[in-house]
């Protein structure tokens, strides 16, 4: 009865060149097996749909499929898709930019392709009903639902953007096809001849000692290979921010949180793969769990860390005015304490990647934000030069800041380096939710006033960050919180306070925002308090103290280019709209009520006060090619697009005749880190300054004024200013070491400021500004909220590319949707994506995107970043519409209808 | 994942024979057992595949107008089957309100009858869980539980049964049927989830070995068709499971109740069947006062197991809102959204 016989998969019409045991999943089978890597595994758990392949037609999960159950069948995978050229459903993906980070991609392909064979031309519903298996945390679904509902329409014909008028044009994606194509190579994409797999042994427990017992023979029993703290040759200390230092690649002899690696176990797949690791030899000696900050700060609290007293990793303070004294003759004041909990980053990538040898250096490719800090790291945990380590990011499946930190780097490097083979470790889904960074939890107090006009006159702002076990990025929130609690609002007199404190819970890092979405959560609600209070209008308040240039920051600092008025403006219509629509729906007193909330973000673009430089290098070859290094991570965010479309400009060609390499850390400058919304705006200028300086050799080489023509050929550069027509004949240049003929390189760091005691300075040069409007729905029975419709204006100073704006903005009010409506990480109980719930399509609004342009005159072409500034005020416009729609005042994200409920009742607006 | 070996039956004798053997397990969609495989959950050291075994995979209407359906009809195929659509409209509704399209595709009905309850603490080795090690204690009761049992708990066990599916069958009688070592049987699928008892933790009330090969329902269940409802309460719009749910399926004459068939659903550590409720319905006029105290009867024994007296009122408010909804009609299709408490409109006319 024992089933090997005719165990051969039939996949994609043909028939599986070797054997599949029996007892694998499908997924196993196709990835490791057949190497068909396009089928992604997000979850294993029927959770995230990424690994839907088609059985006979039928979508299925091919991670909870065993192979077994697939022979004899028709299996189809998205490299079904592509003969050659892409199909309809493919192209329709670029065209409208459904791809982002594309790790879901090649499941909402197949799970759209079946529905697409039922109904070539399906509605925005059917659409929903048959993709919502899989889940994306990028796009926020708006353009998947556009991409697949249009597929089997014939596409407008685009034209290509003519040199110089590349910025401004919503170009597909220039990294896009592989995205489509499913060929993308995420993480756990590749594999070496000869590789080890490598798993790790981590602590049941938030805070426990342990003793680590016969290990050697343990490991010698199972033909693997056992690697510790005490094999590691470098500094066991890593951290972001090198003046914190504090985060062991490997546990020595505690650990302090859940999920901490303590072990490693290397070997041959097979063996590793079948391992059970519930028997090797370690005796935990759990201790009492710091597991509250609260707790954490009290004075006799044991210290996590020997110089941090009270817990205390850093505090931050940004003080100007008076405003005690502001709050004492205020005419009306507001106070309100807030919280929120952690939040997990739930990318749909778990952390993966590969190490080798390459001579004697180590090269990592692994998915990352950021390479070069890596490389640095793991350097310096592996006792090696930073020349000794290459880092090659990997396609990132989703990052949104936890892929800033080193993960399984040195891990990887470490069983490399030991054992000179390659080595690769795909974290699970647990091991990625239990062990990486979270966004903050917050505890906030504030306290606002206004003058008889409206005007805000005394804010005071004070929050407690849970930051973990870790240092990671709780410096950064500390510094950000302060500068940014205000909101973009003039504030003569101001002080906020914040402090990180460290618990035996995961490690808090970075997630879109810095800490600036939960103290946003706090001042914008009490903006509606302070408004309600005084009768104004909640938007009308919000215009009459919104920041204007030349006025002075909270830090005393004077804009130019504040884009928050206009943005503010642009929404009127669409907010007078919204609450006559409410006013409508709300008369008739029914079971749902119609809310309608605004709020408003600002974000520093780039590190706070510190040099952030970026650089790039481009250069012609004789052949005529042009490639551009470009090291600035795409995590989905379209850095690769963007950066090139503004070089395309400054150098004055068709973005099409870019070529792009990089990122490596072997093949590109440092760009930086692919956080704090810094790309488009700093490597974007790095890019803009190299193409101008590749474009001035190119005109004194020929003697051609700037307004002169450039067109590449091949192996040629013609050059005409209308009256006169030369060319550069690149074969007949000397060919420099770098490969180019002709190359520039330029680099960028954008003019900021120390701070003071008293937070006052410049700590970054260009700010982005936005302002959201939620409408939604309540249903007072039963506590559950709808978010119906979005609005959504920011000022990115100049649009580089419409389509990828949009995306960024609609991906971020998913997630800003989340952490008002359901997303709250418990350590140990929502460790998996049916616990820990993100939106899924059914969850997703109409959204519009209203994009303005106030040029920034620092930025490229005016240009301001982006990436964390949409996230901002998504969940403060929905708690503000649903206080709006009943009363509700909620005390804690996420509103979750048991909170709603309550929440409704303490307000006694109305029934509940 | 251990190593184990997966054995492919040509009967359902050979099944029997095969899962009686200690260690032994019925491997049906594979959607609940391989992800408790993975965390450590469930670890058979032979998984017996039973999805090819002839017979199992058919809908048969029987002579006296009941229906038979095989345990391995997979969730979907049930739910699309037009007969049975028009038949039992709560109960496609409540499979479609279930999981995902994939899941839906592989799930089995027997597997979703047999699947484990989504407490943190049973998914989590490391926990003390009386279900999962019998006398160990019940790491849920002082810790996060918010989402677990108002009905029929004990300190041994809060858990809830997570089934969509089983709340519409609960309440319309639904009859297992059962092939084991010691022959046939078949039980009120009422019966097929054991609440927990002063010492026992409860579960599914199988024999090792037993297995469920078809599920019957009688006649009389379809005279609901034209005023069924399933309604689900989740913490997002879609693919979760149920906060708390409620089948409410009524047959009326002239605007008033013949006969109620009323079930809950993850309240209890079985669909939670609320017959009082239905016998007070019953000659009642369908108005909203009497939905309301019918739900409050049906919540009567209710007691919060921890942090969640919240789910009482919120299963009473479901049951209301079910009770009113199935009143006005089942609708043409099934909605959007199936079993969504988001549904623009109501009634027989709501949205197709
Ligand atoms: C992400 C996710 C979300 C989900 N959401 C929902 C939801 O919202 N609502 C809902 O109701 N369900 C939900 N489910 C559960 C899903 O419905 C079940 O996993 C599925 O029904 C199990 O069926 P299966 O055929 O895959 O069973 P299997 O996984 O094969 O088996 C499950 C168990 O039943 C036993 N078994 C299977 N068939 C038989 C039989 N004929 N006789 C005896 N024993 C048998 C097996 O030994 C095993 O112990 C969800 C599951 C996942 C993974
Ligand atoms: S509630 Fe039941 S299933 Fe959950 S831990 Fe307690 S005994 Fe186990
Ligand atoms: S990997 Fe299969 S559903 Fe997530
Ligand atoms: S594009 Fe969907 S998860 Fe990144």
């Amino acid at each position: 009865m024992k089933d090997a016989v005719d165990a051969k998969l039939i996949v994609n019409g043909v028939e599986a060149g070797v054997e599949i045991a029996p007892g694998r999943r499908l997924s196993q089978a196709l990835r490791e097996d057949l190497g068909l890597r396009g089928t992604k595994v997000g979850c294993d758990a029927g959770d995230c749909g990424a690994c839907t392949v088609l059985i006979d037609g039928s979508p299925v999960c091919a991670c909870l499929t065993p192979a077994a159950q697939a022979v004899g069948r028709d299996v189809r995978t998205v490299e079904s898709f592509e003969n050659g050229v892409l199909d309809n459903l493919q192209q329709s993906f670029l065209r409208h930019g459904a791809a982002q980070c594309g790790i879901c991609t090649p499941g909402m392909l197949v799970a759209a392709s079946a529905l697409l064979t039922r109904k070539p031309v399906p509605t925005r519903t059917e659409v929903e009903d048959a993709l919502g298996g899989v889940l994306c945390r990028c796009t926020g679904y708006a353009k998947i639902v556009t991409a697949v509902m249009e597929a089997g329409l014939a596409p407008e014909p685009v034209e290509a953007p003519m040199a110089g008028q590349a910025v401004g044009a919503a170009i597909e994606r220039l990294d896009g096809v592989p995205k489509v194509a499913g060929r993308e190579q995420f993480g756990a994409d590749m594999i070496r001849e000869g590789m080890l797999a490598v798993r790790a042994i981590r602590s049941p427990h938030e805070s426990t000692g342990f003793t680590l017992g016969d290990i050697a023979a343990w490991a010698a029993e199972r033909g693997v290979e056992v690697f510790t703290a005490a094999d590691i040759p470098g500094e066991n200390r890593f951290s972001v921010i090198p003046a914190f230092r504090d985060q062991p690649a490997l546990a020595v002899s505690h650990a302090r949180m859940r999920g901490e690696a303590i072990a490693l176990v290397a070997g041959e797949p097979e063996v590793i793969e079948a391992l059970n690791l519930v028997d090797f030899p370690v005796t935990w000696v759990p201790e009492v769990s710091l597991g509250d900050p609260d707790q954490a700060e009290v004075g006799d609290a044991p210290r996590m860390h020997e110089d941090r007293e009270g817990n205390i990793l850093i505090r931050g303070l940004v003080q100007r005015g008076d405003a005690e004294a502001a709050l004492r003759s205020a005419t009306h004041v507001a106070e309100f304490a807030m919280e929120t909990g952690y939040v997990e980053h739930a990318y749909i990538e778990p952390e993966a990647g590969i190490a080798w040898m390459e001579d004697d250096v180590l090269v990592i490719r692994a998915c990352t934000q950021a390479p070069v800090m890596d490389r640095d790291d793991t350097a310096l945990v592996l006792g090696l030069p930073p020349e000794r380590v290459r880092i090659i990011p990997a396609a990132a499946g989703g990052g949104f800041g936890s892929k800033l930190d080193l993960s399984l780097q040195p891990l990887i490097g470490l069983v490399t380096l030991k054992t000179g083979r390659p080595a690769r470790m795909i974290y699970t889904r647990r091991e990625s939710m239990s062990s990486t960074t979270k966004r903050h939890p917050a505890r906030m107090r504030a306290r606002a006033g206004i003058d008889a006009k409206g005007r805000i006159a005394g804010f005071e702002f004070d929050g407690q960050f849970n930051t973990g076990a870790y240092a990671s990025w709780g410096p950064t929130v500390a510094v950000r919180v302060p500068v940014h609690a205000s909101g973009p609002y003039f504030m003569g007199d101001y002080r906020a306070r914040s402090r990180a404190v460290h618990t035996n819970g995961p490690v808090s890092g970075a997630f879109r925002g810095f800490g600036v979405p939960q103290a946003a959560i706090l001042q914008e609600t009490l903006f509606d308090d302070l408004a309600i209070k005084a009768r104004i209008d909640r938007l009308q308040f919000r215009k009459l103290n919104a920041l204007k240039d030349g006025e002075p920051t909270v830090c005393g600092q004077e804009l130019s280019g504040v884009g928050i008025a206009d943005c503010l403006e642009s929404l009127t219509p669409h907010w007078d709209e919204a609450l006559a629509r409410a006013a409508v729906i709300n008369a008739q007193k029914g079971r749902v009520r119609r809310g309608v909330g605004v709020a408003s973000c600002w974000y520093g673009c780039g590190n706070t006060a510190l040099p952030n430089p970026s650089t790039i290098r481009a250069g012609l070859r004789s052949d005529g090619t042009l490639w551009l290094h470009q090291g600035a991570t795409d995590i989905g965010q379209g850095a690769n697009t963007v950066i090139a479309q503004i070089f395309a400009d400054a150098l004055g060609v068709p973005v099409g005749r870019i070529g792009l390499i990089g990122g490596d850390t072997a093949l590109t400058p440092d760009c930086g880190k692919t956080s704090a919304s810094r790309q488009t705006f700093i490597t974007g200028k790095a890019a803009q300054l190299a193409g101008a300086a590749l474009r001035a050799q190119l005109l004194a080489m020929t003697n051609m004024g700037e307004g002169a023509t450039l067109s590449l050929d091949e192996g040629r550069v013609c050059v005409t200013d209308g009256t006169r027509d030369t060319a550069i004949e690149l074969a007949n240049l000397q060919v420099q070491p770098d490969g180019y003929v002709i190359s520039a390189e330029e680099s960028y760091d954008p003019p900021t400021g120390a701070l003071d005691e008293n937070g006052q300075g410049a700590p970054y040069a260009v700010y982005g500004y936005g302002a959201q409007i939620a409408e939604l729905d309540v249903d007072i029975e039963l506590g559950t909220v709808k978010v119906v419709r979005m609005v959504a204006a920011h000022d990115l100073g100049r649009v580089i590319n419409p389509m990828l704006a949009e995306g960024q903005i609609e991906g971020g009010i998913a997630q800003g949707l989340g952490l008002a409506l359901m997303e709250e990480y418990i350590p140990g109980r929502t460790e998996n994506l049916h616990d820990y719930l993100i939106p899924t399509f059914g969850d997703m609004p109409e959204i519009q995107s209203i994009l303005i342009e106030r040029p920034d005159p620092e930025g490229p072409f005016g240009a301001k970043g982006l990436g964390e500034h949409v996230l901002i005020p998504t969940a403060p416009a929905i708690l503000n519409a649903i206080r709006h729609a009943c009363g509700a005042r909620l005390k804690r994200v996420p509103a979750l209808p048991h909170r709603v409920l309550a929440a409704i009742r303490e307000a006694g607006e109305i029934g509940g | 994942m251990n190593r184990f070996d997966y054995i492919r039956p040509g009967s359902v004798a050979e099944a029997v024979a095969a899962a009686s053997e200690p260690g032994a397990a019925y491997l049906a969609g594979g959607t609940n057992l391989l992800d408790l495989m993975k965390i450590g959950v469930a670890a058979p050291d032979k998984v017996i595949d039973i999805t090819r075994l002839p017979g199992l995979d058919r809908i048969d209407w029987l002579e006296d107008a009941s229906v038979r359906i095989g345990a391995m009809v997979r969730n979907a195929e049930l739910a699309r089957n037009t007969a049975f659509s028009a038949a039992f409209p709560a109960i496609s509704e409540a499979l479609l309100s279930g999981a995902s399209p994939q899941l839906r595709n592989a799930a089995t009905v027997g597997g979703n009858l047999m699947q484990e309850t989504r407490c943190a603490y049973f998914q989590d080795p490391l926990s003390r869980c009386n279900r999962r090690a019998p006398g160990s204690g019940c790491d849920a009761l002082e810790g996060h539980n918010r989402s677990h049992a108002v009905l029929g708990w004990t300190p041994s066990c809060i858990a809830t049964h997570p089934s969509d599916f089983c709340v519409p069958l609960a309440a319309l009688g639904a009859i297992v049927e059962i092939e084991g070592p010691d022959g046939s049987r078949e039980i009120d699928l009422a019966a097929l989830h054991e609440l927990p008892g002063s010492e026992s933790a409860g579960g599914i009330a199988l024999k090792h070995g037993e297995m469920i090969t078809a599920l019957r329902l009688p006649a009389e269940a379809t005279s609901f068709a034209g005023h069924s409802r399933y309604l689900k309460l989740r913490e997002r719009t879609s693919f979760a499971f149920a906060l708390v749910s409620a089948a409410a399926m009524l047959s009326m004459e002239q605007g008033t109740i013949t006969e109620a068939r009323i079930a809950l659903g993850a309240v209890a550590a079985r669909p939670w069947h609320a017959t009082d409720a239905e016998t007070f319905l019953k000659g009642k006029k369908a108005e909203a006062e009497v939905f309301a105290e019918a739900a409050g009867i049906a919540l009567k024994e209710a007691s919060p197991s921890g942090d969640n007296a919240f789910k009482i009122t919120l299963a009473t408010r479901v049951l209301t809102r079910a009770l009113t909804l199935a009143a006005k009609g089942t609708p043409d299709r099934v909605p959007a959204l199936p079993a969504s408490v988001f549904m623009s409109s109501e009634g027989a006319t709501a949205n197709a």
